[in-house]
């Protein structure tokens, strides 16, 4: 595994999305998982059920926490009360690097509770940055900002959505969360080739990458993280492994979840890809 | 180009739009054959960039309605009792109203329906006799989703009671009702009694489910006086509507300890890591834990 700046040193292999329909599997039978992922907003409490089991899982298991409300893009900011539960959570957990999506979500304090895209421009992306840059000192913990999937492109954007991740991330120097399952739902409602972005991608600055199934309509894709990881997505993950090296794999899957050894079984094929792309890496270099 | 901030508001103000035509139709909201308002398209056209694939208008309500979806979603989660005794029509026509003049101002979904209570108290969409009761009980079942996640202070020992300040445990909820909106949990549909100020505890027990209970007025005046923070001797001090016997008194102290409600505060460092109960894992129902997520809903076509 690589271990970078921006993953704090730490390496981790496989892991999977912790979920409550697993937690009894999970503390029963303690199974061999590298380490879980937990979404931050369900634990940013005061104490009842969801500290409860987290202090269970810390005993046995390497967590990582992947927020969904930082919301770095927001035009007015980022929200300090939300900083400081996070912090508390950072410290509960000492997670070795934390994730959130590269989105805005709220305004004048209402929430969407959804990763809305920013328009790529170079006004939002130095705004981003510096909302990043804040939460990072604030944090101290490295950061990772993750592609989110879109369903649409803005009239006054300025660049493609890679190059705006680029930007964000090397003016803020943070880290990427690359989610291939939302490059490709991206490039498919939004027309674009898949393989341009995990190609143009900084590679150095990749902490974790995301796999997850999704749901296919007629004309566009919807991220459901509900359904394995059809072979294209594993086609750009086997790529992106070649650019970035082994780098720390986490399968999300969030509804209709099955049991846990399916899920788990779904994230180990990580393995065999991984295995791959680091033998062409090699056969490449040889060459 | 727009500024960064026009554009966001914009935005939103298309996603806080009400649900129209097929989106609509894919919720429990009342069915409506109307498409978007000109409003709605003009947003998007202004907005979006019309792709190959998808429509500005399409591209919107792809996220205008995963707004709408997860919302509802979690708040028929929140209130069950107040959508099976107002029934379908009237508890989504409600969830709609809310939703629309109390936009979600809380990082997690769980505190979606802070202010369901005081909204359903002022909605003149029903009778007053409902707005009192339902208030009543979307207040109730709020407060057992406060409790799912509230902090749990250590229990004062028994022989420390009388040189410690006391506090209440931040997981019991004191709740003062114009009707016994806790009878309502067992009806199957609305057939209001003779309304009562009623008086209520709900807490999260040791096993870590919730619980509630009825309490006498004058408990429920004490246990508000816990709450700020008092001595034993302090608890006292103030005269009560009613002067309660040395035996009901020990009786409510008795129920208090045993059910770990009197507790101390914590000191500046104990607050930054909060207690938390060690419980078997055995049938404890965690489904409540996950209320966030990063994923979109599945929907029609």
């Amino acid at each position: 595994m690589s271990a970078s700046r921006f993953t704090g040193g730490v390496e981790l292999a496989t892991g999977i999305g912790l979920r409550s329909p697993h937690y009894r599997h999970i503390l029963s039978e303690k199974p061999t998982v590298d380490w879980f992922e937990i979404i931050s907003e369900n634990y940013m409490v005061e104490g009842g059920r969801p500290l409860e089991v987290l202090d269970m899982i810390l005993e046995q298991y390497r967590v990582v926490q992947h927020g969904v409300g930082l919301y770095p893009g927001n035009c007015d900011g980022i929200d300090r009360d939300h900083l400081k539960r996070l912090k508390r959570l950072v410290k509960r957990t000492k997670t070795p690097w934390i994730s959130d999506h590269l989105c805005w979500g709220s305004i004048d304090g209402s929430m969407s509770h959804d990763l809305l895209p920013i328009p790529f421009t170079f006004e939002a992306a130095r705004k981003t940055a510096a909302n990043l840059r804040m939460v990072q000192d604030f944090l101290e913990v490295p950061l990772a900002m993750e592609n989110v999937s879109s369903y649409g492109e803005f009239n006054d954007s300025e660049m493609t959505e890679w190059e705006f991740l680029a930007e964000v991330c090397e003016l803020a120097d943070v880290g990427i969360l690359l989610d291939v399952n939302n490059i490709y739902v991206s490039s498919i409602n939004n027309v674009f080739e898949p393989l341009d972005y995990v190609n143009f991608v900084p590679p150095e600055r990749v902490a974790q990458i995301h796999i997850a199934g999704h749901s296919r309509y007629e004309r566009f894709i919807v991220d459901t993280h509900d359904h394995p990881v059809v072979d294209p997505v594993w086609k750009l993950y086997e790529r992106a492994i070649e650019r970035c090296g082994p780098v720390a794999t986490l399968l999300e899957w969030d509804g209709r979840i099955p049991s846990f050894d399916e899920v788990w079984t779904e994230a180990r094929k990580s393995e065999t890809w991984r295995e791959s792309a680091l033998a062409k890496k090699g056969t490449d270099a040889a060459a | 180009m727009r500024p960064l901030e026009q554009t966001q508001r914009e935005f939103f103000a298309a996603l806080q739009m009400p649900l129209r035509g097929r989106s609509r139709n894919s919720t429990d909201l009342a069915p409506s054959v109307e498409g978007h308002s000109p409003e709605f398209l003009a947003k998007a056209e202004s907005l979006m960039k019309a792709g190959s694939n998808l429509l500005p208008a399409e591209q919107l309500e792809l996220y205008h309605r995963q707004y709408w979806f997860r919302l509802l979603d979690s708040i028929a989660e929140d209130f069950p009792t107040l959508r099976k005794i107002a029934g379908e029509g009237t508890f989504w026509a409600l969830m709609e109203a809310y939703v629309c003049a109390c936009p979600s101002a809380s990082f997690t979904l769980r505190h979606l329906g802070r202010r369901l209570a005081d909204f359903t108290a002022e909605w003149e969409e029903i009778d007053a006799t409902r707005r009192r009761w339902f208030a009543a009980l979307a207040r109730l079942e709020y407060a057992h989703m406060e409790i799912f996640e509230a902090a749990e202070w250590e229990a004062v020992p028994p022989e420390q009671l009388a040189s410690v300040e006391l506090g209440l445990q931040p997981h019991v909820v004191l709740l003062e009702l114009p009707v016994p909106a806790d009878l309502c949990m067992d009806w199957d549909k609305f057939m209001p009694e003779a309304e009562a100020l009623t008086h209520l505890a709900v807490w999260r027990n040791e096993s870590g489910n919730s619980a509630q209970c009825r309490i006498d007025p004058i408990e429920f005046v004490l246990l508000s006086r816990l709450r700020q923070g008092s001595s034993l001797a302090a608890l006292f001090a103030e005269p009560t509507a009613r002067e309660p016997s040395p035996e009901e008194v020990a009786g409510w102290f008795a129920n208090w300890q045993n059910r770990r409600w009197i507790a101390l505060a914590p000191t500046a460092e104990t607050e930054n890591f909060p207690v938390v109960s060690q419980r078997s894992g055995g049938d404890i129902d965690w489904s409540r834990v996950d209320k966030m997520g990063s994923q979109a809903r599945a929907m029609e076509d």
